[in-house]
């Protein structure tokens, strides 16, 4: 397992970079985000650390700038900052997962251990159901050409009911699938969701794209 | 702020202004009176008397009423051109309290990255004394992030909002707790109903972290976290059978470093109850003469 660090803090990219060889991935750092962006297009990683304040380029333009050339990579983003709209453009520009720092070690390796186990299947970035198109890597859902605004979580519903069209999903494996949640007892927020998901696609023209089916729950007709 | 300022600058001009203006409609009254006086026994002289002085009504209301708006327009550059300073400062107050947090946080990140990959490398003693460094250093960036947060003013437009059910929250949290309250010998009962919000999602479970940690300083045998809702709002309980908050603590248990135990550092109540400010509800210390131990209830308005 190969893993790219960018980051510009030499005693940080250090640190991370024992923390990872401990757990024997193969390492590399680059210090600033012209010469991270160019290995990661060059070189093929299993994962990459991005910081997001580096010079020549910030982390979200090396993600968005690697999306688009069709480089994959999952990311985990490292921000020094808490800010509610830096965690927003960090998932936007196509970043997988984000890390606060300072970080527990702990953490850091578990959420790249996640980041790996995504990477084993790989997915198409862009998934395709009737006239519905949802495109991960640079988070746009369109219906019928027209672009949805969706907020984080109706993004993934609508990703996830649309790589598994025709199929019927109960609440239930809704919550476990989409919100990562083994919930015991009864949620309607998966209706809260789907009502809004509809409304949006409704206001682009399409009218019974998720389907309700009486007694098991929702499926999304391609 | 502008507008309440304007309002009262307005108001008092008003009440000033209608004042003076009844009291020269009755001295002009009297004046007419006393140089009608033979006169106003005639239904004639009355009636000229009424007209008249059914004019200077008029004229009065004609000549307040502009005057009224004209203050009222210069009430509000007023309070706006004094009140801008003290906002420009809030604002540079706020900025340099953000780049100071921004600035102390970064070293410290530096020391707790530092040290945790130190201490893979090393004997178990200097790992305690590294794991110490690194505790500390995180510790410290926790604080200063509390303490950024309480600086500003709870509002929605800092928490990022989607539909949330507080029964995910509190098993979520309660699964994260469970380990803890057995380790401490205390049960942890949980009854989570389904009761969505419109709110930040990290937020609430720091909320509810936040409580339940206070909780279980206190506690002696059990906690209680539950969750629920009617139709219009939601609520989310931490109840502790400890010794309860003693009354002389109650009126400041939300402020900063009220705190009455070593461990905390006395911020995690004003936390919870910037977070619940924030989602435009409130927490409150339920006042049960009956049970023993401190109830916590946070009242979020629920998702219509």
């Amino acid at each position: 397992m190969r893993i790219l660090i960018i980051e510009d803090n030499l005693p940080i990219a250090n640190a991370v970079r024992t923390m990872l060889e401990a757990r024997k991935f193969a390492v590399d750092v680059a210090t600033d985000g012209i010469a991270g962006l160019d290995h990661l297009l060059r070189e093929t990683y299993d994962a990459a650390v991005v910081d997001v304040v580096l010079p020549g380029k910030t982390g979200f333009e090396i993600v968005r700038e690697a999306r688009a050339e069709d480089v994959h990579t999952p990311v985990l983003m490292l921000t020094a900052r808490d800010a509610v709209e830096d965690r927003v453009r960090g998932l936007d520009s196509g970043a997988d997962d984000y890390l606060i720092k300072p970080f527990v070690e702990e953490e850091l390796i578990a959420r790249v251990n996640a980041l790996l186990r995504r990477g084993d299947k790989p997915i198409s970035a862009v998934a395709t159901a009737g006239k519905l198109t949802v495109d991960t890597g640079s988070r746009e859902a369109r219906y019928d050409g027209l672009a949805l605004e969706l907020g984080t979580t109706e993004f993934r519903l609508l990703e996830f009911l649309a790589r598994n069209a025709n199929i019927a999903f109960s609440r239930a494996q809704l919550l476990a699938r989409v919100w990562d949640y083994d919930f015991e007892g009864s949620s309607n927020i998966v209706d809260v969701y789907v009502s809004q998901l509809r409304r949006k696609l409704r206001l682009a023209g399409g009218r019974d794209v998720i389907e309700t089916v009486w007694g098991v729950g929702y499926k999304l007709s391609a | 702020m502008i507008a309440r300022l304007t309002t009262v600058y307005t108001a008092i001009f008003a009440a000033v202004l209608a004042g003076i203006s009844f009291y020269a409609y009755w001295l002009i009254g009297g004046q007419y009176r006393g140089l009608l006086a033979p006169a106003l026994d005639t239904p004639e002289g009355q009636n000229g008397y009424t007209t008249a002085m059914g004019h200077v009504l008029v004229t009065i209301v004609a000549a307040d009423v502009p005057v009224l708006i004209v203050v009222g327009l210069l009430a509000f550059v007023l309070a706006r051109a004094s009140l801008r300073p003290l906002f420009e400062a809030r604002e540079r107050e706020q900025q340099f309290a953000a780049d100071a947090a921004h600035e102390l946080r970064s070293p410290l990140a530096t020391i707790a990255t530092v040290a945790q990959a130190a201490r893979l490398k090393t004997d178990p003693e200097t790992r305690e004394h590294l794991d110490t460094i690194a505790r500390t250093a995180l510790d410290a960036s926790a604080l200063i992030g509390d303490l950024l947060t309480l600086a500003r003013e709870p509002r929605p437009g800092l928490l990022q909002r989607e539909p949330v059910d507080l029964a995910h929250v509190v098993t979520t949290c309660a699964r994260e707790f469970d380990a803890r309250a057995t380790a401490a010998n205390i049960e942890l009962r949980v009854r989570a109903g389904g009761a969505i919000v419109n709110g930040d999602e990290r937020r609430l479970r720091e909320l509810t972290r936040n409580l339940l940690e206070n909780a279980l300083r206190h506690a002696s045998h059990t906690i209680v976290l539950e969750c629920g809702g009617d139709a219009t709002a939601a609520y989310l309980r931490v109840r502790d059978d400890g010794d309860g908050i003693a009354p002389a603590l109650r009126g400041q248990l939300f402020q900063r470093f009220a705190g009455d135990d070593a461990n905390g550092h006395g911020l995690g109540l004003s936390i919870a109850h910037w977070i619940a400010n924030a989602h435009d509800g409130e927490l409150e210390l339920e006042k049960g003469a009956s049970v023993p131990g401190a109830s916590f209830v946070a009242k979020l308005p629920r998702l219509s």
